[in-house]
């Protein structure tokens, strides 16, 4: 369903030429048709089409930002009969002012000098709600000196471009702490534009590392801080955020060790129920890569369906199958590359002391832990 | 598309309804709203994007095959540009390349986008450019839109004008970036994980593709043979900077290019903040984990741009130039990448710049994007200097790449002196 809104400026009778916008009735969207021209229109008209019936943005930008020469909006040209039909190439873009022009002179016609325009827009359709941060992860309060990255969640689908002003870290003293945060070259967001990934300086969190050695880690264990969000971020409708958002916590110790997954603890379920199947983890993992990163297969090596909930503070995951389990063996299986929340994985940690190729411990981590699902 | 679209008869109804504007006997300004039964009009991928989802980091290979990064698609695209779709520019000026003089070639880029894709200016995204070279034609990849629901499209400059490259009927095909292995389990990935192509470059018969996760924290290249195959040949490499001391951690290689240097390819990335490192092709095998030599830090504190390489016309050397965001231009003679020393490990605190960068030559380029168009012209797109709210596309003269126009000095004035003759050369205009 759209809004389709137009402007009437003049009077015209119902044999006169006239603009209007309408649906393709081949399907190609929403389009614009000139009728009652008078005459069949046919080849001698060329590319004056392009002429006769044209389309602008009313307002596409400041008119001193350029020469004057700003050009009609991409689109084909369908003749038909004594009307021509404009379909953009581009959809119409909602809550856009457009203005169709019906330019008569070029059918070189006497007595056709008129130029008919029709302004047009869709209005944008805006959700109920206004948008703000729904989550914040690692979801903890206390985050280890080492942290890698936040994602953060909003309410409703985001638009690029306003991370780098509108996102920061307060220092202890509540001013913005310079260079805690990692200058991506793309915003990192997920396909639907509600989960952002901000990562701390990796240059900073590598002991050794240039940006290390000069500045130190972006975060002090003992000290606290605040993941700060800005109204400045804009939703897809064009909207700040409704408040700012922060997220205060404090700074432990770095964590630099393998996920030791002989450490986890697993709950099997019971034969002919869907209880889940739960794993507890000694330290939080990344809330982002545990909905992808741990996967159950049968005996037979078959992936089980089912769905993944993961509780407050990513220390626990729970897995509640489609159907009813099955008698039998069963593993859990990790990704090679699953992290915790300072980026360390099963193979080693983030931030190890130089390993040549061949050792880093593809061979010998763990990843995966079998378990049977018997009667209860 | 719409099952639900009108037909010819509805048609008929909508415009007694009264959308059809001229058609209506109505005063001044009224507004009318009429609710259609349509989803025709919303977001969704246009015909013009053919199979992109988005469009970002382009290049051009042999035979017109334009390829383009497409991040939400997660697929690098190539397109067989057919003759019908290039125009050459011959005889589009360029400037005055005595006089260090260029031209403005599109002025308002971003203005006009807007205009002909059918927005306004702020929703417009350029991600890229590049320049088909046998023909001079410029080449944009471009976003309407900053959410979810942008749409793709790939504009070619025509003589100063803006055109839409029509993608769906052009030869095409392409290869899944990364290339998961196969999921069958059911599962509810919620927060998709999304590989950000950051660079596409070509060279002899592979695509080479540098990117970041927005999950997994490695950075991975990705060499691909074209054309592209139906097995599974992407070659994944894992560059990995494990060296404490200078080197960078698994941050991605921002800016890539592939060089003979010393008789052999090698691949030269820039990541952030900003070494330069080599890596001989030869090493970049699949599975393997591969440490690059960084032979140059361009400077702490920034981010590289563009990279790209020129032929001085005075000197008739080539060079390596690395434009920076919050510096300009970096220039580094490209017989210079072959032999110059990996930097040290494990030395004191520097803040550089280091190796190359220490005998880096700084050029005053200010762009947003800039390629070669020829051996003496580079093509920027820029925020004019003297008009900084507006994005030009323009000209600027190798190997010094500033406008004289741009600047106060006293030789500009019409009784100023004239030390490079420039009164001399006056119409001395460049054309493609």
């Amino acid at each position: 369903m759209a809004d389709l809104v137009t402007q009437d400026r003049a009077e015209t009778a119902a044999d006169m030429p006239a603009l209007a916008v309408e649906l393709h009735p081949g399907g190609a969207g929403w389009c614009v048709r000139a009728d009652n021209l008078g005459l069949e229109l046919t080849a001698p008209l060329g590319r004056r089409v392009e002429s006769l019936l044209r389309v602008t943005v009313a307002e596409p930008g400041a008119s001193d930002d350029n020469d004057g020469d700003v050009p009609d909006i991409s689109g084909d040209h369908e003749l038909l009969g004594d009307g021509v039909r404009f379909i953009p190439h581009l959809p119409f873009e909602m809550g856009v002012p457009f203005r169709a022009i019906l330019d008569l002179r070029e059918l070189r016609q006497p007595g056709l000098t008129d130029v008919k325009t029709l302004a047009f827009s869709f209005p944008e359709e805006t959700a109920t709600s206004e948008t703000e941060v729904s989550h914040v992860y690692p979801s903890n309060d206390v985050l280890p000196e080492n942290l890698l990255r936040f994602y953060v969640r909003f309410s409703n689908p985001m638009r690029r471009g306003q991370a780098q002003e509108n996102i920061e870290i307060l220092g202890p003293d509540g001013t913005p702490a310079a260079d805690v945060l990692y200058r991506v070259p793309v915003e990192l967001w997920d396909g639907s534009m509600t989960c952002l990934t901000v990562l701390l300086d990796p240059g900073r969190l590598k002991r050794g590392v240039g940006p290390n050695r000069m500045l130190g880690p972006p975060l002090r264990a003992g000290q606290p801080y605040t993941l700060a969000v800005g109204t400045g971020m804009i939703d897809a409708y064009g909207r700040p955020l409704r408040d700012g958002f922060s997220k205060s916590f404090s700074v432990s110790e770095p964590v630099r060790k393998p996920i030791a997954i002989e450490e986890w603890k697993i709950r099997p379920p019971a034969m002919d129920s869907r209880v889940s199947l739960q794993l507890t983890f000694p330290r939080p993992l990344d809330w982002a890569q545990l909905w992808r990163g741990i996967t159950v297969v049968s005996e037979s090596g078959n992936a089980i369906g089912g769905h993944i909930d993961i509780d407050p503070g990513e220390t626990r995951w729970r897995f509640t199958p489609d159907a009813p389990w099955q008698g039998g063996l069963y593993s859990v299986r990790v990704v090679p590359g699953l992290e915790d929340i300072c980026g360390n994985t099963p193979y080693g940690p983030f931030d190890a002391a130089l390993w040549s190729t061949g050792e880093m411990g593809l061979e010998t981590a763990v990843n995966s832990i079998s378990f049977e699902v018997k009667v209860s | 598309m719409n099952p639900s679209a009108p037909s010819l008869h509805s048609r008929r109804e909508a415009l007694g309804l009264g959308a059809s504007g001229l058609g209506l006997a109505m005063a001044g300004s009224v507004l009318n709203a009429v609710r259609a039964q349509a989803t025709t009009d919303e977001p969704g991928a246009p015909r013009s994007a053919g199979p992109l989802q988005s469009a970002g980091a382009m290049t051009f290979g042999p035979g017109n095959v334009l390829f383009v990064g497409d991040i939400a698609g997660s697929a690098v695209h190539a397109f067989a540009l057919r003759d019908e779709d290039l125009t050459p520019q011959t005889g589009v000026e360029l400037g005055n390349f005595h006089n260090f003089e260029g031209v403005d070639l599109v002025r308002g880029l971003d203005v006009k986008l807007a205009a002909l894709l059918g927005t306004t200016y702020d929703n417009i995204v350029i991600n890229d450019m590049v320049v088909h070279q046998p023909t001079g034609q410029i080449f944009l990849s471009v976003e309407r839109g900053r959410g979810a629901d942008a749409i793709p499209a790939i504009v070619k400059v025509n003589r100063g004008k803006l055109e839409l490259l029509k993608l769906d009927g052009i030869p095409h095909s392409k290869i899944s970036v990364p290339n998961e292995p196969d999921q069958t389990a059911r599962l509810e990935f919620e927060p998709q994980q999304v590989y950000a192509i950051t660079d596409v470059k070509y060279y002899k018969g592979e695509v080479f593709v540098t990117g970041i996760s927005n999950q997994r924290f490695a950075s991975t290249l990705y060499r691909i043979p074209y054309p592209f195959t139906d097995q599974k040949a992407t070659t994944t490499v894992e560059i990995w900077h494990p060296t404490h001391g200078e080197f960078e951690t698994r941050a991605p290689i921002v800016r890539q290019l592939v060089l003979e240097v010393g008789g052999e390819p090698h691949l030269f990335g820039v990541y952030a903040c900003t070494p330069l490192v080599r890596f001989p092709l030869a090493a970049l095998k699949d599975g393997a984990h591969v440490r690059g030599d960084t032979i140059g830090e361009l400077g702490y504190g920034s981010n590289p741009v563009d990279m790209l390489t020129f032929n001085n016309p005075f000197d008739h050397k080539d060079y390596l130039l690395v434009t920076i965001d919050v510096r300009g231009g970096m220039q580094i003679g490209v017989a210079d990448l072959a032999t110059a020393p990996p930097q040290p490990t494990g030395g004191p605190i520097d803040f550089g710049p280091g190796g190359l960068g220490k005998t880096q030559r700084e050029l005053p380029i200010r762009a947003e994007h800039m390629a070669m168009l020829n051996s003496r012209w580079g093509v920027v797109i820029w925020r004019h200097p003297k008009t900084a709210h507006r994005l030009d596309l323009g000209t600027l003269m190798s190997p010094y790449f500033f406008d004289r126009r741009l600047g106060m000095s006293e030789m500009n004035w019409p009784d100023g002196p004239d030390p490079f003759d420039y009164r001399t050369h006056r119409n001395e205009i460049d054309r493609v």
